[in-house]
């Protein structure tokens, strides 16, 4: 594929993801195009010396191809995507300019580990991060997913529930979602554990439900027994736990002590 | 073979007076890097690396003592008059007026050597440049690229006598990339070292370079990469024990930030046992005790206080000495002052993003407090106490902690209060938890008893005294069986000897 055709697919791709709706199904097609583009040009995953400008343009289409995979709500997709622009940020990270679209992508890869509840990924993910720590509350795009992160593990589920509304991107709304199912079921084994019963109100505003039929099938789905004319669930109280005593461990770390014991002797 | 032995055991014993000679009266430097030249030298004609390790093991003490001069002149006598390595190595060192003549004169008559020395002295003579080097800002580059040339000359020469030289002379190198500031671009010749230093199952060599990888690699906060190359490669069971608690710290490193708590525990553990003593390598044992206080707070333990009264780590560790007094009282508002206030430490020991992960572990020791003292307090009160933003967020907050299993409680919504179990309710048995601590704890001490055993060096050929025992025995059996076939009927005579 001659230089000039990509430029040109690149320009279609563009106008294509600017409009207003964009036209998601015209992107795909380009985008799998102007791939092969890119490996033909040997831009897809470069080494060593390069044009700057191509190496920003092969940037553009990457970042616009993860955008595109969210919108899409394809995630593996986006997935790819990500690992191919890590060349772009961290090894030509010196060579090119900025680009404005690198942090919201991060911020993104960030809820994706976390709404798949890859807390050490995530971690890892943010230790890496080109920017020192004091600079991460004033990076709109990662103290987003860095303070839910912080929110989810110390139990504040209504500051989760709140800042959905506060997503600095788009897209960020679209993990955010699913990100509701998961606290939904947390919320609820809490509740499972500290409550003896709930009045169907309280129960329907501590999980976030606008309306009591969708808290009635979510209570179905956790087998809570409901109690209509009072207007009240309660939480089947479980018996003490049989402490079950963890007989084949015990006996080989026994057996273990015994041969190095053995040996010492 | 009788004859090789005697020999070894003379020059055991001639060993043994020179060290006490050197105990006696500390030798120049000159004299000390001279006899370093016959330690390397008996260790190449023997192939045992033991004399080498005993070289290298002056080293630091070594660099410190020397200076231009004394190098000049051990190069001078190291090699014959007109010799070419010669030429190229002195070029290296940079000219200094300091007493360069007279001390030339000094040694200029016993300097009649007429063979080229091994390479290994060679090799080690270029180290202690690269330290002196090292020594001054403006040379940094020049040790650069001595030591990159080294390197070459050592892949090229291989040597397996030149191992355990190799391996510090990798250190220089990496000291030399990280001085000058361009340390990853050191990152692909370590990568293909570490390749050719596996294959060849040279482990000196191979256990400095993993770490180096290591070092460079969270030196630029790249866990992926680091947390891969430990998966991949196996660190050599025969490195040393600094090499092996720089490989455990950078492991604790790799594992907190992953989360692993226990596991960076366990190895943290092991970095402090093996680390040299406190007064020798502060820094190091400052460094792996931040992390380690740390790593001991995100496991919910409190570190032992004692820590943070020893005359080393007083003072570096006094803003982790706060943070652990905050998470204690399990107090939020001074959790955050301290982490402010020592915010620029954290960051420069990079555990900033560690001790912000403490704060749920502030907040459930406050929910725990409390519920240790009120037997039913208001979702109201919690909120003020713990400085908790809404009663909606204490809520969920003791809910999860319900759950978790921190504290032994129910909510009651409709009145808005926590009933914490009564003085009998509260269940503490000495279930499975009780007995993983005991057997991580039992663990630990056979490796350490197991280590030992490995670390114990047995006296040279002992063996073979036994044995010659053994054989000699045997053989007074035979003679005895002998007797006793020959003298079978002679009675009289065994039965004379009862």
């Amino acid at each position: 594929m001659a230089q000039n055709q990509l430029k040109n697919l690149y320009n279609d791709l563009k106008r294509s993801f600017e409009a207003k709706p964009s036209d998601l199904k015209r992107c795909g097609t380009l985008l799998s195009k102007l791939k092969i583009g890119l490996i033909e040009t040997g831009l897809l995953t470069p080494q060593g010396e390069h044009n700057v400008d191509d190496l920003v343009v092969a940037r553009d289409i990457l970042e616009i191809g993860a955008i595109w995979s969210i919108r899409t709500r394809d995630v593996p997709s986006f997935d790819r995507y990500f690992s191919q622009l890590q060349t772009f940020y961290t090894d030509y990270g010196s060579v090119l300019p900025p680009s404005k679209n690198e942090y919201p992508i991060r911020g993104l890869n960030l809820i994706r580990l976390l709404t798949q509840n890859r807390i050490a990924d995530f971690h890892t993910t943010l230790e890496s991060l080109p920017i020192p720590a004091e600079a991460i509350a004033d990076n709109q795009f990662i103290s987003h997913p860095v303070n839910l992160e912080q929110w989810l593990m110390e139990g504040s589920y209504s500051k989760v529930w709140n800042a959905r509304e506060r997503a600095p991107v788009e897209e960020y709304k679209y993990f955010v979602d699913s990100l509701m199912g998961t606290i939904r079921n947390e919320i609820a084994s809490c509740e499972e554990a500290a409550y003896e019963s709930l009045p169907l109100k309280d129960a329907s505003t501590l999980l976030f439900f606008s309306n009591q039929s969708e808290l009635l099938t979510f209570a179905q789905q956790r087998g809570w027994q409901v109690d209509l004319s009072k207007s009240l669930i309660t939480f089947a109280t479980k018996g003490e736990e049989q402490v079950e005593i963890p007989k084949e461990k015990l006996i080989s770390s026994s057996l273990a002590y015994a041969r190095e014991l053995e040996q010492i002797v | 073979m009788k004859s090789t032995e005697k020999d070894e055991k003379k020059d055991e014993k001639k060993e043994e007076t020179t060290q006490e000679e050197v105990k006696k009266e500390p030798p120049t430097p000159l004299a000390e890097i001279k006899g370093n030249f016959v330690l390397i030298d008996r260790a190449v004609s023997t192939l045992e690396p033991r004399f080498t390790h005993r070289v290298l093991r002056t080293l630091t003490t070594l660099v410190k003592k020397i200076d231009e001069g004394i190098i000049r002149n051990a190069i001078e006598e190291a090699y014959p008059k007109d010799s070419a390595t010669k030429a190229t190595l002195l070029s290296w060192i940079p000219l200094s007026a300091s007493g360069d003549v007279e001390m030339q004169v000094d040694s200029a008559k016993p300097a009649s050597i007429t063979t080229e020395p091994v390479p290994e002295i060679d090799i080690y003579l270029r180290l202690l440049v690269i330290h002196q080097l090292l020594k001054s800002k403006e040379n940094v580059p020049k040790a650069k690229e001595l030591s990159v040339e080294t390197v070459q000359k050592m892949q090229a020469l291989n040597r397996r006598s030149l191992d355990s030289i190799a391996a510090k002379v990798w250190y220089a190198l990496e000291r030399a990339f990280e001085i000058n500031g361009d340390l990853a671009e050191a990152r692909p010749l370590f990568l293909a070292a570490q390749r050719t230093a596996a294959l060849r199952h040279d482990d000196d060599t191979q256990a400095s370079l993993i770490n180096r990888l290591l070092r460079s690699y969270l030196a630029y906060s790249l866990y992926d990469q680091a947390d891969k190359l430990v998966s991949k490669t196996t660190f050599p069971v025969s490195a040393g024990n600094p090499q092996y608690a720089r490989y455990h710290y950078y492991l604790g490193r790799i594992k907190a930030v992953q989360l692993n708590y226990s596991d960076a525990h366990t190895n943290l553990q092991q970095a402090i046992r093996r680390a040299p003593p406190a007064t020798v390598a502060p820094g190091f044992y400052q460094a792996v005790h931040k992390l380690f206080v740390v790593v001991e707070l995100l496991m919910g333990d409190i570190p032992d206080r004692g820590i943070f009264r020893h005359p080393v780590l007083e003072k570096p560790l006094k803003g982790y000495f706060e943070i652990v007094k905050a998470v204690r009282t399990g107090s939020l508002s001074q959790f955050q002052q301290t982490v402010s206030k020592h915010a620029a430490l954290f960051q420069a020991d990079k555990t900033h993003t560690l001790i912000t992960r403490l704060r749920q572990n502030v907040i459930k020791t406050g929910i725990r407090r409390l519920s240790l003292a009120y037997s039913l307090i208001s979702l109201k009160d919690i909120c003020v106490k713990l400085h908790l933003d809404s009663e909606e967020d204490a809520e969920y907050i003791v809910g999860k902690a319900i759950r978790d299993g921190v504290i032994d409680g129910r909510l009651i919504h409709e009145d808005g209060w926590m009933a914490c179990g009564g003085a009998g309710g509260v269940k503490r048995g000495y279930g499975s938890e009780v007995a993983e601590i005991f057997s991580r704890r039992i663990g630990y001490c056979l490796e350490l008893h197991n280590q030992s055993v490995k670390a114990m060096r047995y006296p040279l050929n002992a063996h073979r005294k036994e044995l010659a025992d053994a054989e000699g025995a045997r053989e007074r059996e035979k003679e005895l069986a002998k007797e006793i076939q020959e003298g079978d009927l002679d009675d009289e005579d065994l039965g004379g000897e009862f």
